[in-house]
């Protein structure tokens, strides 16, 4: 190594890592396009912009701008603009931390919306809620069991998924025995658990509960227990990719044709390509929103999204935790109206505890107080097939369901 | 007994599923002692290829007959500029091969958005027997599997092409000495493999999703079937996969399915522990 490269080397080095230090930091930032003497509110989003999950993170990024613009447009949250910082957390819970540490110790942001899965959720509630001394709102659908003080879920619980959707498939379908087929992670194992007090509370029996890899190619096995169990409903938790060979094979097995029942609870309008129309047809769902449900408020929302964003690939769907970030940032403008504009997080969490807002998508929301989890409508559809093309229709709604968590 | 013969045929459907798609892998790992890690990648173009065709509004076929043309074009051209660098060291063309795998890869999951898509089957639906139904494009992928297990072997073991194949692979000096061009058969073997995967990947698309990562499921237990089969054989590849086909889809009916997988993977080792030149030793083809 000759003087010359050492030199080099080393002040390069230096440069190098100083300019990752600004890179790193840099992530993005949606400033309102208006000022206040006392700053902007400063909200992160810290969601999968990349990786294995990216599309619903993207969906989540656009929902979360759509929501903010729409609040600074009618004049921000007291007078102050809410300016945006975007982290990704990149489908992987290990980059995450690292950059959800920027928003919280860089940023000093007032509040953290975001996390999709439950391992994210886990990862990155620490850094935040702990050791960061931030309120962290989480949007998306999920197992339940997250009790924790300053982390608000703002997605359904198994309570809100299944109580209704359970007693209206054995009550109103007739189908009494579930099979319950899933993947093998948490939130299968945790919804199952909560899903087979409500079966057999209704009545009904679980003949079989069964976990798979998640890439599983191949289900003769499981079908034919189906088949041989004389089950009527599949209460269905495998995810993608080891979900369209499952459904697949079920379908050609003639479970729909001979009366059976298929319900999936996580089924939103990004899933209605996932099969061939013929395989999808019938398919149960419940969620706290769809793009079918017949609400004006509702659905000059989805008007407006698309006006914001034309043409996306990133839907307002209740699935991928759109709906949560919506319910999210207008429940925290809510909170900071209500408490005069405070932005400490214990301000903020004592009115959040007490807050609702009357309209979002499928409906208004309010925070249970004291138990971190929102009140919000329920709706089951069905999955309707016009000719080769899929939609959903709604068929029962019950309003403000209680999440029962915590 | 109706029981025994869904059970034969689901375990047959998914066997010729996996022979179908180690076939590429093991014809370049035998006949040119390279361990292709772009084989999922290839598997995804042909699926990609069914997905094009599909969307410009030509249904399914045009896309199953081109994936293979496509993806041995684009098999040849990998072989052409990066491939053939790697003849002289194994390992370091197992690295390239994954990170031209790599890139195909995400190119096609950015292409896609990241999303699934579901392609339905040229021929959809199910026929009955005897009161029982099977899949059409199961029975199609069967069919095909044997079809093409028939003419590979034919073409390697009772052609003069094949007769050049296999000399180009013995001595490739001798065979050039003898004026047959290992540079031309080198790079017609590697795009004849990468045909076999992009007809996998067209006819299992529309069992599973198009996603980015629809080769990567297979791309292990595929390795798995060409140990297991031995490499430097036609045979010894297929019977491998049939193996591990057979064992993948059987097992979950006798165990708990999150065990099935790892007991492949325990079966399959004790088995190359016990043979380590697999079932077919090398040096017939």
């Amino acid at each position: 190594m000759t003087e010359n490269m050492r030199g080099i080397g080393r002040r390069g080095l230096l440069k190098l890592s100083a300019a990752g230090w600004i890179a790193g930091a840099g992530g993005w930032v949606l400033r309102p396009s208006w000022g206040h003497a006392a700053g902007p509110i400063k909200m992160g989003i810290a969601t999968d912009i990349t990786g294995a999950i990216a599309p619903s993170g993207n969906a989540n990024w656009q929902v979360a701008q759509f929501t903010v613009e729409k609040i600074n447009a009618g004049g921000g949250i007291g007078g102050r603009p809410i300016e945006l910082y975007l982290e990704d957390t990149a489908s992987d819970p290990k980059i995450a931390v690292g950059n959800v540490r920027k928003l919280i110790q860089e940023r000093r942001v007032d509040v953290v919306l975001g996390g999709i899965t439950s391992a994210m959720r886990q990862a990155i509630k620490d850094p935040i809620v702990n050791r960061g001394r931030t309120l962290y709102i989480y949007p998306q659908l999920y197992e339940g069991q997250e009790c924790t003080k300053f982390l608000y879920n703002t997605g359904p619980t198994p309570a809100q998924q299944c109580d209704r959707l359970i007693p209206y498939i054995i009550k109103t379908l007739g189908k009494k025995r579930f099979a319950m087929p899933s993947a093998n992670y948490v939130w299968p194992q945790l919804l199952n658990k909560y899903a087979r007090k409500v079966i057999e509370a209704n009545g009904g029996e679980v003949v079989f509960e069964e976990y798979y890899p998640l890439d599983q190619a191949e289900y003769s096995a499981t079908i034919s227990k189906i088949t041989d169990g004389k089950v009527d409903c599949v209460f269905n938790t495998i995810i993608p990719p080891g979900l369209q060979p499952f459904v697949k094979q079920l379908y050609e097995s003639g479970f729909q044709k001979n009366g059976g029942v298929l319900s999936c609870v996580y089924y939103d309008e990004n899933l209605l390509n996932y099969h061939p129309a013929n395989e999808m047809e019938g398919l149960y769902s419940c969620l706290d929103y769809f793009q079918a449900v017949d609400d004006p408020f509702s659905k000059q929302l989805q008007i407006d999204y698309s006006k914001r964003f034309p043409d996306t690939k990133y839907l307002f769907t209740a699935g991928s935790a759109s709906t949560g970030m919506y319910r999210g940032i207008k429940l925290y403008e809510a909170a900071v109206k209500a408490n005069g504009g405070k932005l400490g997080r214990e301000d903020v969490a004592e009115a959040l505890d007490h807050a609702s807002i009357p309209e979002g998508p499928g409906g208004g929301a309010e925070v249970v107080p004291g138990k971190w989890h929102c009140k919000m409508n329920m709706y089951i559809a069905v999955c309707r097939n016009d000719a080769g093309k899929t939609r959903y229709e709604v068929i029962d709604k019950e309003t403000m369901v209680d999440p029962r968590e915590c | 007994m109706d029981i025994a013969i869904k059970f034969a045929f689901d375990i047959l459907a998914f066997t010729s599923v996996m022979v179908l798609i180690v076939l590429g892998l093991g014809v370049i790992a035998s006949m040119m002692g390279i361990f292709n890690f772009a084989h999922g990648e290839l598997v995804l173009l042909g699926a990609y290829t069914v997905y094009l065709s599909d969307e410009a509004g030509l249904g399914g076929w045009p896309g199953v007959i081109a994936a293979p043309i496509v993806v041995g074009a684009v098999g040849l051209a990998l072989e052409r500029t990066v491939i053939r660098r790697f003849y002289a060291n194994p390992i370091i063309a197992m690295l390239g091969t994954y990170a031209l795998g790599l890139m195909i890869r995400e190119i096609v999951r950015g292409l896609l958005g990241g999303h699934y898509k579901s392609i339905p089957e040229p021929m959809g639906g199910v026929f009955g027997i005897g009161g029982l139904e099977f899949s059409v494009w199961r029975t199609f992928i069967i069919v095909v599997t044997m079809l093409v297990i028939a003419g590979s072997w034919l073409l390697l073991s009772r052609t003069s092409i094949g007769l050049k194949v296999r000399g180009a692979l013995e001595n490739p000096a001798l065979a050039r000495a003898c004026g047959i061009s290992t540079d031309l058969v080198y790079s017609l073997t590697f795009a004849f493999g990468a045909a076999l995967a992009g007809l996998a990947g067209a006819l299992i698309v529309p069992l599973y999703q198009l996603s980015a990562d629809i080769g990567i499921r297979f791309l292990v237990q595929s390795f798995l079937s060409v140990m297991l089969g031995g490499v430097g054989t036609f045979e010894g590849p297929v019977l491998g996969a049939a193996a591990v086909g057979a064992m993948a889809a059987g097992l979950p009916w006798i165990v708990l399915p999150v065990l099935a997988d790892p007991l492949v993977f325990v079966l399959a080792l004790a088995v190359v522990r016990m043979r380590p030149q697999g079932f077919i030793a090398a040096g017939r083809i």
